[in-house]
């Protein structure tokens, strides 16, 4: 694994190196230089199996970071190639022409973070949302509370007590 | 191309052909979940205290907590017990990991079917479900969400407290305040012991949160002796704490002095709200500057009246400036408090003893108000042959001597007699001044009614304590102490059902050589002060006046409150004492 890394960093600029297991690598790349880093490990270091791509949203930094999860069958090793996107308006290049099935995460991408993969096939689609009419839900400023109260109904009859208050109410009252 | 081990491996499936199945015969009736399957929840009843902790972490708020039928709500438990909805609940299992007692797990029954809908929210253990003593499923697991240890306290060495008056407790520094805070699950079980009512959870937030002006105000709206009960307050919250019943209890006397140590005394009237007074015009006496005395002067003084304090002594604070040693707490601290009420415009009249220097009908007819809170001043003789003798103190005048800095000498040996705070004040003290220490207790340790810190302080410091002894007689020589005949007893079992009587074992005198004897059995009110046309009119029960709800006594507009009122002679007890009367005041002087 660590010949692979060297190889990489001869060619790419790298600017973090994670090692989470002996077979399990994590590495920073800008975003232009991305796809570009999939398709060389894609088609020279042999990591034919794409497991996934998520995203993490960086509301504070202002970011989304994408993950792409590969797998090297034979050796059994596991990269995984890290990027940060602008969250304002997100774009990134699809890479379904790589692994078909890239274009179903990409399409899971942008519904539940508005990230935009142009190209991809069928990546405006509804994926799990059908009619969804709020923000991204997985961004961090989606309110899942407040969504839930004002699209859903409580229970009727439902009714609770604070043990502090019902304990006050039964053993000092009138203090 | 073909090879050999592509033509036999179908073969080798028969191998398994006698073996006994892995999946299960009958799968529509037979369908048990897995050992540690998240089934239907199962609640142990007399376990659980309905702390709410449950309710809190549930993310999809399929818990409502309830009262139950035959569960009352008493000290430490709060009678309600969880209810869940189904409907919402994904058996996650978030409510057994925090469950503070345990008492909340999960069957591993999931196959439950109903065709009424409300069927599907129940209270856990008290709606009996066949699934109750089903001992497989989801128990609260090894780990822990709530840490259970306590963030160690710094101590002074034991070893180095002799001949020294030092505060022993460092205290909490920012980052072990929080940390200890962030401990609570904010349930406020604890609110209810605490004799004040104080906001426990409320200020353990506010130093969770770094927010200490907040924490103040908090403390305040309580307690205006944060300072004092921060660092002797017999905390019986801590007891009922909901964390403590599956790891340490949470500090919250080390959490509630690390607010009032954080914020400087020049401030405090600032953060209170308390920069100007509008005077109403009536006008308050209160006998007494002890903590219930000092409590409703600041509650009626920052309600506009007008407040005196009668104090006998020099210094205001009562037992716990002249009572309390140094070494838990400072005096500066006590003179900060007592100076922030001066500052707020309450009067101090010192060495003005009621009854002596004024008179109680004065006082009376000057205020439109009074409150007594003149706390157990005398002490009760042990009543053996000898105590009149030199060398034979009582441990409320030997305390008040070494507080007011006097020298006193009490030899090399020294016998205690008592086991509650007071005789491990006057132990410990003793054992300062560089004497060995001998504490005679009438009952076992376990029977001490002083708290379980001082003894293992005690302990720690050296004290040698010797239970279950009865004082036959101080045996003198010239007018001065000489050894303390004793009788070893044997503890009885009370035919009434009240606590085991130590009985005296015949023939078992022991004799220890002493220089001084000092007694600690406890104190009574002197009610001297009060003319007999007065004394007529409050009623007394076995030495602690009568009062109602409202702290009021018998006689009219008198109030009164601390350890010549109620049985738990503490602190916290008193300043909630102070802060009812001040209410009950207000409301019948104003409304």
């Amino acid at each position: 694994m660590k010949e692979i890394i060297n190889n990489i960093q001869e060619k790419f600029k790298i600017s973090e190196v994670t090692e989470q297991r002996e077979n399990q690598y994590f590495i920073s790349v800008e975003k232009k230089d991305t796809i570009q880093l999939v398709t060389y490990l894609k088609d020279i270091e042999k990591f034919t199996n794409f497991i996934l791509l998520t995203a993490v949203d960086w509301i504070e930094k202002g970011q989304f970071q994408l993950t792409y999860m590969l797998n090297h069958p034979s050796k059994k090793l596991d990269i995984g190639v890290r990027t940060f996107i602008e969250r304002e308006n997100a774009t990134m290049d699809s890479a379904h022409h790589l692994w078909e099935h890239v274009a179903t995460f990409q399409r899971e991408l942008k519904e539940m973070f508005g990230i935009d993969f142009p190209g991809s096939p069928r990546v405006d689609e509804p994926f799990l949302l059908e009619g969804w009419d709020n923000i991204p839900p997985m961004r961090r400023d989606f309110d899942t509370k407040k969504y839930s109260e004002e699209t859903y109904f409580p229970r009727p009859g439902r009714s609770t007590n604070d043990p502090a208050e019902h304990m006050k109410k039964k053993l000092y009252p009138n203090e | 191309m073909m090879n050999l081990k592509d033509i036999l491996s179908p073969f080798s499936a028969w191998r398994n052909l006698l073996k006994e199945p892995v999946t299960i015969k009958d799968p529509l009736t037979e369908r048990p979940g897995a050992p540690r399957y998240r089934g239907f929840h199962k609640n142990d009843i007399e376990k659980c205290i309905g702390c709410g902790t449950c309710e809190t972490i549930c993310e999809n708020e399929a818990i409502d907590l309830v009262a139950v039928a035959n569960v009352d709500t008493k000290n430490g438990d709060s009678g309600l017990r969880p209810l869940v909805d189904y409907g919402r609940c994904c058996w996650c299992a978030l409510c057994v990991d925090v469950c503070t007692t345990g008492s909340l797990t999960m069957s591993n029954e999931y196959t439950w079917v109903s065709n009424d809908p409300e069927d599907f929210r129940y209270i856990p253990g008290v709606d009996k479900k066949e699934w109750d003593n089903n001992d497989l499923g989801w128990k609260k697991p090894d780990y822990t969400l709530i840490p259970t240890e306590r963030m160690d306290m710094e101590e002074m060495e034991p070893s180095e407290r002799e001949g020294t008056f030092l505060e022993i407790v460092r205290g909490y520094s920012r980052a072990q305040a929080e940390k200890e805070a962030d401990r609570c699950t904010e349930c406020g079980l604890c609110v209810a012991t605490c004799p004040a009512h104080m906001d426990i959870p409320g200020y353990i937030r506010a130093v969770r949160e770094g927010d200490m002006e907040e924490g103040l105000r908090l403390l305040y709206e309580t307690n205006p002796l944060p300072e004092i009960c921060g660092r002797v307050c017999t905390h019986r919250c801590e007891e009922v704490c909901a964390v403590g019943h599956s790891g340490d209890p949470l500090a919250i006397r080390w959490l509630k002095r690390y607010i009032a140590d954080q914020v400087p005394f020049e401030e405090y009237k600032r953060i209170l709200g308390i920069t100007s007074i509008e005077e109403n015009g009536k006008k308050v006496g209160i006998i007494g500057a002890g903590p219930s005395g000092l409590s409703a002067a600041y509650y009626l003084r920052i309600r506009g009246f007008e407040v005196t304090i009668y104090e006998a002594k020099s210094k205001g604070g009562g037992m716990t400036m002249y009572g309390i040693p140094k070494y838990r707490l400072p005096m500066n601290m006590l003179e900060s408090e007592i100076g922030f009420l001066e500052e707020i415009g309450v009067k101090f009249v010192y060495e003005t003893r009621v009854g002596e220097d004024i008179s109680f009908d004065e006082i009376y007819k000057k205020h439109d108000a009074v409150f007594v809170g003149i706390g157990f001043e005398k002490p009760y003789k042990i009543n053996i042959k000898g105590e009149e003798q030199k060398g034979a103190l009582q441990a409320i005048s030997f305390l008040d001597d070494i507080n007011k800095g006097k020298k006193v000498d009490i030899g090399k040996k020294v016998a205690i007699v008592g086991g509650g705070n007071v005789a491990m004040d006057a132990a410990r003290v003793a054992r300062r001044l560089g004497a060995e220490v001998y504490m005679l207790y009438r009952r076992r340790v376990e029977d001490m009614p002083a708290d379980s810190e001082e003894i293992h302080g005690a302990y720690e410091e050296g004290v040698q304590i010797i239970p279950q002894t009865i004082p036959v007689e101080i045996i003198g020589e010239g007018g001065k102490v000489k050894s303390i005949q004793y009788l070893m007893a044997e503890m009885v079992p009370d035919e009434k059902g009240g606590r085991p009587k130590p009985v005296p074992i015949e023939g078992s005198e022991q004799v220890l050589e002493i220089d001084t004897l000092i007694g600690a059995i406890g104190q009574e009110a002197d009610y001297g002060f009060l003319p007999q046309e007065y004394l007529d009119k409050i009623e007394t029960n076995r030495g602690r006046m009568l009062v109602d709800n409202n702290n009021k006594t018998t006689l009219d507009k008198v109030y009164a409150g601390g350890d010549a009122v109620n049985k738990t002679a503490d602190a916290i007890s008193a300043i909630a004492d102070g802060h009812r009367a001040a209410d009950a005041i207000e409301r019948m002087l104003l409304v």
